[in-house]
């Protein structure tokens, strides 16, 4: 059996990956630059954008939450612990009756069991819970991972706006609530 | 492509039986040789039990259900929205194909049909898992035969259709996408033309692929003629998917019994193989590929404007009844079958996954071959470990 073409042909083929991944810029500008030309980043000083629908954290605006429990009952493995009482607030035109409001004593996501499917976010129908794509949340501690609603409530910050759809769809675009 | 002719097919049965034969003159004692369950190159856990006399394996057993997980019985406790972000997790290379088939069962027994909008982005997520699950095996099969390359290139290739489906779902591996009657949103704005680009950067990738792994005379050598698997033989052991059409037999789900997804509109090939040996195995895989890349351009091109929710429930209850879909998924065959009882959750999920009867007829394949074989048939019948266990 003939050992040569095949063998030459893949090295030519590896040969110009690394020739493409040194020189960058080509043969007009062969300045060698490796950190241009590799497909790979340099991560903890370098850091790739995740799209903005990544899902990355779950975010709570808090002020939007009814405590009305959905999010948890329909969370696959039972990672959201909610607490909350009823209030009297203040009537919203003068001489009315005092209105009830739920007001929200604990939102608890557990991110050690979180399996990140976004059921919570979906179900949601007061638009409490929005999906952020930030992903350095690790911790050293696996009990630090249950983040409290003043942290989900941080996470706020980062949440992107909606995309604009793609020509023909005829879906809205969400807004996300100002923090 | 040529066939193997029959007189390389009768020298490789010739070399088998003279050292059968001396083994027997030798009176050599046998030796059992456990391959797995835990090595560092699998992902996830399978063992193989082989007989070994001298070279060649005597017996092969795979012992299977290190990682079983218990999928049908979650499936009776989760509603039919948490069960389609389980099954993502079933063959997680692919795992956009894997909600397919159990939502079309669903929509099947509710007599929903997804809007045309919906079917044509869910045949394209399906497709491009298809291109990120067959590209991994392309590294992965020259990577068990030694070479290191290609698996570098194919990870660097496919990173390009993740980016894309995490661009429109949210999720690199589990997109969690797919719901009964449509999908959960529609495409961002830019994503077609994105995708376009990934998938002229998968063709290139083939055609690296085909100079670097198919043009190679080595792994030609270590592929060609071994693991025949005989089309009758392939059939009575239930394989599907490429690793039956490499045996020569033109059968494909997508074409010949479509369910709920566009394929029939689009201009494509069913590709085979006449040898049913490794090589073919890898070589339809490697057009299926490039197949799916051409399939993917035509539905964004014919991309249809219009809603991407049909009218359902909120809280979904599946009417009482049963029914069974299958899809051809990367690996093969996948197919739920689902009975209701017109609960919030599915009475029984029966899954039929491919992998657990592609790895079936391993016992028969790798009777007599010899141990370096075994490597090159296991990675060829390329099997996912979540997808045979479940």
């Amino acid at each position: 059996m003939a050992l040569v073409p095949g063998l030459i042909k893949g090295l030519g083929v590896t040969g110009g990956t690394l020739l493409r991944t040194v020189f960058p810029d080509g043969w007009k500008k062969p300045i060698p630059n490796p950190v241009k030309g590799a497909e790979t980043v340099q991560y903890p000083h370098e850091k790739e954008a995740p799209p903005p629908r990544a899902r990355g954290v779950i975010a709570l605006h808090e002020e939007n939450c009814t405590a009305c429990m959905l999010c948890a009952r329909e969370c696959p493995d039972w990672c959201i612990y909610i607490e909350g009482h009823k209030e009297k607030a203040p009537p919203r035109r003068a001489g009315g009756k005092p209105r009830q409001v739920n007001a929200l004593d604990r939102f608890d996501i557990d991110y050690a069991l979180c399996m990140y499917c976004g059921i919570c976010v979906e179900v949601c129908p007061f638009e409490a819970l929005f999906w952020s794509p930030e992903y350095e949340f690790s911790e050293p501690r696996i009990a630090d991972l249950l983040h409290d609603k003043s942290r989900l409530a941080e996470w706020m910050e980062t949440v992107p706006d909606f995309e604009a759809y793609e020509a023909g769809a005829e879906t809205k675009v969400k807004k996300v609530p100002p923090t | 492509m040529t066939a193997i002719s029959d007189r390389e097919k009768l020298s490789y049965i010739a070399a088998q039986a003279a050292d059968a034969r001396l083994n027997l003159e030798l009176e050599t004692e046998g030796m059992t040789l456990n391959l797995g369950p835990q090595h560092p190159a699998t992902h996830g856990t399978l063992r193989i039990i082989a007989k070994l006399d001298g070279e060649q394996v005597i017996s092969a057993e795979p012992v299977m259900g290190y990682m079983h997980r218990g999928y049908e019985k979650l499936a009776e406790v989760r509603t039919y929205p948490q069960v389609t972000a389980l099954v993502n997790r079933i063959d997680w290379v692919g795992s956009f194909a894997n909600e397919v088939p159990f939502i079309l069962a669903a929509e099947k027994l509710m007599e929903v049909e997804a809007p045309p909008r919906a079917q044509w982005i869910r045949t394209a997520l399906f497709e491009m898992s298809r291109v990120a699950n067959i590209s991994l095996f392309l590294g992965d099969m020259a990577l068990q035969l030694g070479a290191t390359t290609p698996a570098f290139f194919a990870f660097r290739d496919r990173e390009h259709v993740l980016n894309q489906i995490e661009a429109v779902t949210g999720g690199r591996f589990h997109p969690n996408f797919d719901r009964i009657g449509g999908l959960k949103d529609d495409l961002p704005a830019g994503w077609i033309t994105e995708t376009k680009r990934a998938m002229r950067k998968m063709r290139q990738f083939c055609d690296e692929m085909e100079q670097l792994v198919l043009g190679n005379e080595i792994f030609a050598a270590r592929s060609r003629g071994i693991g025949v698997i005989p089309a009758d033989i392939g059939l009575s052991y239930g394989l599907s998917g490429a690793n039956i059409r490499s045996s020569g037999v033109d059968w494909d789900t997508r074409r010949d019994n479509p369910c709920g997804l566009v394929h029939s509109e689009l201009d494509w090939k069913v590709w085979t193989h006449p040898d049913g040996d490794s090589f073919a195995r890898f070589w339809v895989r490697l057009q299926e590929v490039r197949e799916s890349t051409k399939m993917i351009d035509q539905l964004l091109d014919g991309l249809p404007s219009g809603p991407i929710m049909a009218k359902v429930p909120r809280i979904i209850k599946v009417p009482a009844g049963e029914a069974y879909v299958e899809t051809e998924n990367p690996l093969g065959v996948m197919g739920y079958y689902v009975i209701s009882k017109g609960d919030l959750v599915p009475y029984r999920v029966k899954i039929r996954s491919a992998s657990f009867s592609n790895i079936s007829i391993a016992p028969w394949l790798l009777k007599g071959v010899y141990v370096p074989d075994i490597i090159t048939i296991l990675a060829s019948l390329y099997f996912i470990l979540g997808d045979i266990d479940r």
